[in-house]
C-alpha cells in the first residue's frame, strides 16, 4: 500500500514536471492556469435520498487539446473467490485471490476515442489500473487473467466504468479552452476520499495534469444507523430483533382481529 | 430512479427501490406463510440481484424472518398449529447441530474443498427432498382421485415399529404422535448441522424431517417450524450485528412490512389448501431451486471472480 501510494507519488510527480516543461515551453504552452478542474457538487452527500449523483467536471485545459477524466479513489484490499473448473465438469470456487491497491471506484471517460489520444492516455483508462494493483494471493492461477475478470466483477456492479467521447470540449479561447464532463457516480460508493484527475493531452503528448479531491460522507439518518451499527453493535442487534418481534406481533394481531367475525 | 422511492441503506452500502423491497418481502412472507419455511433460500439470492453484498443480504434476511415468523407463528398459535413441545427439543437439538456444523465447515475449509462439498449437498438435499416430497404426495393425490374402496389398515411399517420401541416415548398432543424425545432432538442436530454448513435457516429440511420421520400433521408442521425458526433468527441477527456488522436494519424493516403481510395471507391460503396440495407446492418449489443451481454449477459463470462471504 505505502509502496504504491510511492508510485502514485512519483507518477504526480513526472506529472507535475511535465506540465512545468509544457508551462516553460513558450512556443507550445498556455498560460500556467490553464488547467483547472471543478466538480459539482464539490463534496457527495449520501443521505436517505442517495442514489448515486451525475458529477459534473468542468474546467479549462490548454488550447487544442483534448481531455481525459478519472474519478477514482478510496483504495482497499479484497478477498476473493476464484471460479474454476471441478472434474472437468462443475463450476465453482476453488481457490483464494487476494488483490491490494483496488480502487472502490473508477471511472473515465476522454473527448475523444483513445486510438487517437496519445498512449499516455492508456494510464487512466481501467487497464492502466492493472500497474497499480497488486496480486498477493492466487497469482499462480495461470490460466485466469486475475484483473481482466476483477475489472469485469467491478463494471458488472457499475462501480468502474469507461467511456469515450463523453467529455464536451468548447472552442480555443486565446490560450484556452474549457471542457465539461459527466460522470455517473454509483449508489454503491463507500463514504471517503475520492479524487479528480484531468489529463490534457495535445500531439501525441501529456500536456498537462489537474486533480481535485471530492469527499464523500454519510449525512442524516444513514450516518445516524451505521454509527449505531458500528458503535453500538449489540445494542443495535438487540433492538433490531425487538423492533423485528414487536412489529411482527402488532402485523398479526391487525390480521387477527380483521380476520376474527 | 424517482426520488419518492429510492433509498440508500448505508449498512448495505447501495440504494435500493422501496417497491422492489416490499414486493421481494411480501412475495416470499406468502411462501413461508404457506410452507412454514423461513426463505432465506430464496431471498438472500434475489436481495443479491438487487445490489445488496451477500453477507449483508443473509444477516438482515434473519432479522426479517424474526419478525415474519413472530407474526406466522402468533396467527399458527391462534389456530393451534404450534406444537411447543416438540418445537423446543428441534431447537434444542438444532442449536447444537449449528454449533457442530460451523465447527465442521472449518475443518472442511483448512482441508480446501468446503465450497465442493456445500454445492453438492445443497443439489443432493435439495434434489432428494424436492423429489420425494413430489412424488409421495402425486401419488397420495391419484389414491384420493381413486374411489376409496382399498383402504385397509396399513400395517405397521418397520420404522414405525422402529420409533415406538426407542426409549423416552413422550406425548405430543398437539402433533397427535408419539415419539421418543430422542427423535426430534437427534433430528434437530442432523438439521442444526446441514443448514449451517448450507447457510440457511434450515426451514426446507426442517419441514420435510418433521412430515416424513417425525409422523407430524403438516398443518402443525409448518406452525411448529416457524416457532422454531424465529428462535434461530433472533439467535443469527444478533450474533451477526454484534460480530459482523452486517445487519441492515432498514432493509430487514421494509422486508418485514413487505412478508408480515405476505405470511398472513400465505397462512390463509395455506389453510385453503389440502396438506397434499402443499407437499407438492414446496416440492415444486424446492425442485425449481435446485435446478437452478445445478444450472449454476454446470454453465460456465460470466465472471470467473467473485467476492468473498455468501455462497
Amino acid at each position: 500500500m505505502a509502496r504504491s501510494i510511492t508510485v502514485l507519488r512519483s507518477l504526480g510527480a513526472c506529472c507535475a514536471l511535465l506540465l512545468a516543461l509544457a508551462v516553460l515551453l513558450p512556443a507550445t504552452a498556455g498560460a500556467q492556469d490553464a488547467l483547472t478542474v471543478v466538480t459539482e457538487p464539490a463534496s457527495i452527500r449520501m443521505g436517505t435520498q442517495y442514489d448515486g449523483i451525475d458529477l459534473k467536471i468542468t474546467g479549462n485545459v490548454p488550447a487544442g487539446s483534448d481531455v481525459v477524466v478519472r474519478f477514482t479513489g478510496a483504495p482497499a484490499k479484497l478477498h476473493l473467490r476464484r471460479k474454476g473448473k471441478v472434474f472437468g465438469l462443475l463450476w465453482m470456487n476453488v481457490g483464494k485471490v487476494t488483490v491490494d491497491n483496488v480502487p472502490k471506484v473508477c471511472l473515465v471517460d476522454s473527448s475523444a476515442p483513445y486510438t487517437q489520444l496519445a498512449p499516455a492516455a492508456e494510464s487512466y483508462r481501467l487497464e492502466g489500473l492493472r500497474d497499480d494493483m497488486k496480486i498477493e494471493e492466487g497469482a499462480d492461477s495461470a490460466d485466469l487473467d486475475i484483473v481482466h475478470e476483477l475489472l469485469l466483477l467491478k463494471e458488472s456492479e457499475g462501480l468502474y466504468s469507461e467511456n469515450a467521447g463523453g467529455v464536451v470540449l468548447g472552442p480555443d479561447e486565446g490560450g484556452s479552452r474549457t471542457f465539461s464532463a459527466t460522470l455517473p457516480v454509483p449508489s454503491a460508493l463507500s463514504p471517503s476520499d475520492y479524487v479528480v484527475q484531468v489529463m490534457a493531452l495535445r500531439d501525441g503528448a501529456v500536456i498537462g495534469t489537474a486533480s481535485t479531491p471530492i469527499h464523500a460522507e454519510l449525512v442524516g439518518f444513514p450516518a445516524w444507523l451505521s454509527h449505531m451499527a458500528f458503535d453500538n453493535a449489540l445494542l443495535y442487534g438487540i433492538l433490531a430483533t425487538v423492533i423485528a418481534i414487536l412489529s411482527g406481533l402488532a402485523i398479526g394481531m391487525i390480521f387477527q382481529s380483521k380476520g376474527a367475525h | 430512479m424517482s426520488l419518492t422511492t429510492s433509498l440508500y441503506l448505508p449498512i448495505a452500502g447501495n440504494s435500493v427501490n422501496l417497491l422492489v423491497i416490499l414486493g421481494l418481502g411480501g412475495g416470499v412472507g406468502l411462501l413461508s406463510g404457506i410452507f412454514g419455511v423461513g426463505g432465506g433460500f430464496l431471498m438472500t439470492p434475489l436481495l443479491m440481484m438487487f445490489g445488496i453484498p451477500p453477507t449483508v443480504a443473509a444477516a438482515s434476511d434473519s432479522n426479517q424472518i424474526v419478525g415474519a415468523s413472530t407474526s406466522g407463528t402468533y396467527a399458527h398459535f391462534k389456530l393451534g398449529n404450534v406444537d411447543i413441545k416438540m418445537g423446543l427439543l428441534l431447537l434444542v437439538g438444532g442449536v447444537v447441530g449449528g454449533t457442530l456444523g460451523v465447527q465442521v465447515i472449518k475443518v472442511l475449509r483448512a482441508m480446501g474443498n468446503a465450497d465442493f462439498l456445500i454445492s453438492i449437498t445443497y443439489v443432493l438435499m435439495l434434489g432428494f427432498v424436492g423429489g420425494y416430497m413430489f412424488l409421495e404426495s402425486l401419488q397420495a393425490m391419484r389414491k384420493c382421485r381413486e374411489p376409496q374402496a382399498e383402504a385397509p389398515p396399513k400395517p405397521q411399517s418397520p420404522y414405525a415399529r422402529m420409533i415406538s420401541n426407542l426409549p423416552f416415548q413422550m406425548d405430543f398432543a398437539r402433533s397427535g404422535v408419539k415419539l421418543s424425545a430422542a427423535m426430534p432432538l437427534v433430528l434437530g442436530v442432523l438439521v442444526g448441522v446441514l443448514s449451517a454448513i448450507m447457510g440457511v435457516g434450515g426451514g426446507f429440511i426442517m419441514v420435510p424431517v418433521m412430515v416424513y420421520m417425525l409422523r407430524m400433521p403438516m398443518h402443525v408442521v409448518v406452525g411448529t417450524s416457524l416457532f422454531q425458526i424465529l428462535f434461530t433468527c433472533v439467535n443469527v441477527t444478533i450474533m451477526q450485528s454484534y460480530q459482523n456488522h452486517t445487519v441492515d436494519f432498514v432493509l430487514a424493516l421494509l422486508l418485514l412490512l413487505g412478508s408480515s403481510i405476505g405470511a398472513q395471507v400465505g397462512t390463509k391460503i395455506g389453510k385453503k389448501l389440502g396438506g397434499e396440495q402443499l407437499k407438492i407446492l414446496l416440492a415444486s418449489l424446492v425442485l425449481v431451486v435446485m435446478f437452478k443451481m445445478l444450472y449454476d454449477l454446470l454453465a460456465r459463470p460470466e465472471i470467473l471472480l467473485a467476492y468473498m462471504g455468501g455462497h
